[in-house]
């Protein structure tokens, strides 16, 4: 919880007060891999933030498929945030991929902490346009780019997470087939 | 719900029918799934046309189909491993037979997370043929470099053990008809025996395992090809002693002919029963997932059109799993 204080405080003026509210609505937790953190159709009480480790949220076609959403990694937060927005079960499963530590926020006191402590305003404004500017750049690379220049980037983003994804949560995540994906390293690998 | 029903022995017009009947009961060591798609099988239709009436007696009614993939909606007081909302798959067990209805019971240790790249219908196509193929081979303790032959390779027995044995790095031999051998050698076999044209007798030698999904004089020629000291493992051949007794048949003996070719050959024999597996589901799920082994569907029906589905299945023209969608 230090660091993300720390990290908070680089950007804006936190009171002790607000630093204690934080406190007061967060939880460190060790997950263990495999762990469901957030379950499609069930409320979503938590946002998450990753201080290492990876959890991965995904959703679930009709047909039965998974479709990875995003990769939290070290320093990124990660929720159903459609579920927080709607007040609705979460459309969105999250689950770790391989053990990691979080911090647990009470996503409904997260969301009301801007009454008693306005200053948090900035830090909150900062993290969703983080969000949007990646959500942005991924769609816009889904449009322009190929294959194989999305998933150079994502290495780049995400080095080492191969160790501990499967090749579905990477394809899934970059729009394309197993098959594609295998195509694309071998092509990498020449 | 409704439930497709074998309501009297017989063929498959006259004997089977979708009944409203009641839901199933949730024991503490089960889960209720609520069922996406089922598979049919061979022993399926052996049921419904009268067949197993010793081996397997079952009351009349009974709902069909035992493979299924669907979402846990319900669990038991004692189910740990698995909570309200996973996506499984399973094969389930002999008394809770039923998987081609709306909801099924099933006893958690036999039900498997389902493979998160593949479609229900296509999870639904795996436990039964994925755990007889398993079983056989981890029996006989298939590892890389053996030289295995597996008959049938387009069955869906034959399809799965193909890439089963490939996955552990075995040299495959398989045998199959002219009209299959491309997609048999796409499954991943390193040879393929067109029955019509090559005799695999000639071709296979001192094979370290047969897997026999043939039976008849398939398992009798299988010694012909194992080398000294190989395994038989059969799914379809007579009993072996041990099996035998196991399945409280304590006078049973091998029928001579095998007896006498297994003490020529020094090799030896085992008939495998699948038995319903989480676990083994659960490894296969890694393997599915890494695409070592992909599903075959030939064809998926919706559920109003099961009877058709099993004339199709009758048909034996069928290329892969044919799956009932339920919901």
């Amino acid at each position: 919880m230090e660091e993300l204080i720390l990290n908070i405080k680089s950007s804006i003026q936190l009171s002790a007060e607000a630093e204690e509210y934080l406190r007061t609505i967060s939880k460190e937790k060790t997950v263990a891999k495999d762990s469901i953190l957030i379950r499609e159709g069930q409320s979503v009480n938590s946002i998450y933030f990753v201080k290492d480790g990876c959890l991965r949220s995904y959703c679930v076609d009709k047909k039965g498929k998974e479709h990875t959403l995003q990769f939290g990694i070290r320093n990124w937060w990660i929720s159903d945030y459609i579920g927080i927005h709607n007040n609705e079960p979460a459309i969105l499963t999250v689950e770790c991929l391989k053990e990691s530590k979080v911090i647990e926020f009470n996503a409904k006191k997260l969301n009301e902490i801007f009454e008693p402590f306005p200053e948090y305003e900035p830090f909150q404004r900062k993290l969703l346009e983080r969000h949007v500017v990646s959500l942005h750049q991924r769609i816009l690379n889904q449009l322009q780019l190929t294959a194989s220049e999305r998933y150079a980037l994502f290495l780049e983003q995400y080095p080492d997470i191969e160790q501990y994804t499967h090749n579905y949560h990477i394809a899934s995540y970059l729009g394309i087939t197993q098959e594609s994906l295998s195509r694309v390293r071998v092509e990498m690998a020449k | 719900m409704k439930a497709l029903q074998l309501i009297k022995y017989g063929a498959i017009e006259d004997s089977l029918r979708i009944n409203e009947v009641d839901k199933p009961s949730v024991k503490a060591s089960d889960v209720l799934v609520e069922v996406k798609a089922a598979a049919i099988n061979p022993i399926d239709k052996s049921i419904i046309l009268g067949n197993l009436q010793g081996l397997l007696p079952i009351p009349i009614p009974s709902t069909s189909g035992y493979d299924v993939s669907g979402v846990v909606v319900e669990k038991g007081d004692e189910v740990s491993q698995l909570e309200v909302g996973d996506l499984v798959y399973a094969r389930v067990p002999q008394d809770q037979m039923g998987t081609i209805a709306e909801f099924v019971a099933v006893d958690a240790l036999a039900v498997s997370k389902k493979p998160g790249n593949i479609s229900f219908e296509e999870a639904a196509s795996i436990p039964l043929a994925g755990l007889t193929a398993k079983q056989s081979l981890d029996y006989v303790g298939l590892k890389e470099n053996d030289k295995v032959l597996i008959h049938a390779g387009s069955g869906g027995v034959g399809s799965i053990a193909i890439q089963y044995a490939k996955a552990k790095g075995a040299f495959v031999y398989t045998t199959t008809s002219t009209t299959n051998v491309a997609w048999v050698k796409a499954l991943g076999a390193d040879r393929v025996i067109d029955y019509k044209t090559e005799d695999y007798k000639t071709i296979v030698h001192d094979a370290d395992i047969v897997f026999d999904t043939l039976g008849k004089e398939y398992t009798m020629e299988a010694f012909s090809v194992v080398k000294s000291g190989g395994k038989v493992v059969s799914v379809v051949g007579p009993l072996d002693e041990d099996s035998a007794k196991a399945f409280g048949m304590a006078e049973y003996k091998l029928p001579e002919e095998l007896s006498t070719v297994i003490k020529e050959t020094g090799a030896s024999y085992k008939f495998i029963f699948m038995h319903p597996n989480g676990s083994h589901l659960a490894e296969i799920k890694s393997l599915m997932e890494e695409e070592k082994i992909k599903p075959i569907i030939d064809k998926v029906y919706p559920f109003n059109e099961s009877i058709e589905a099993f004339n199709h299945l009758a048909s034996g023209r069928a290329k892969g799993k044919i799956i009932i969608k339920i919901n």
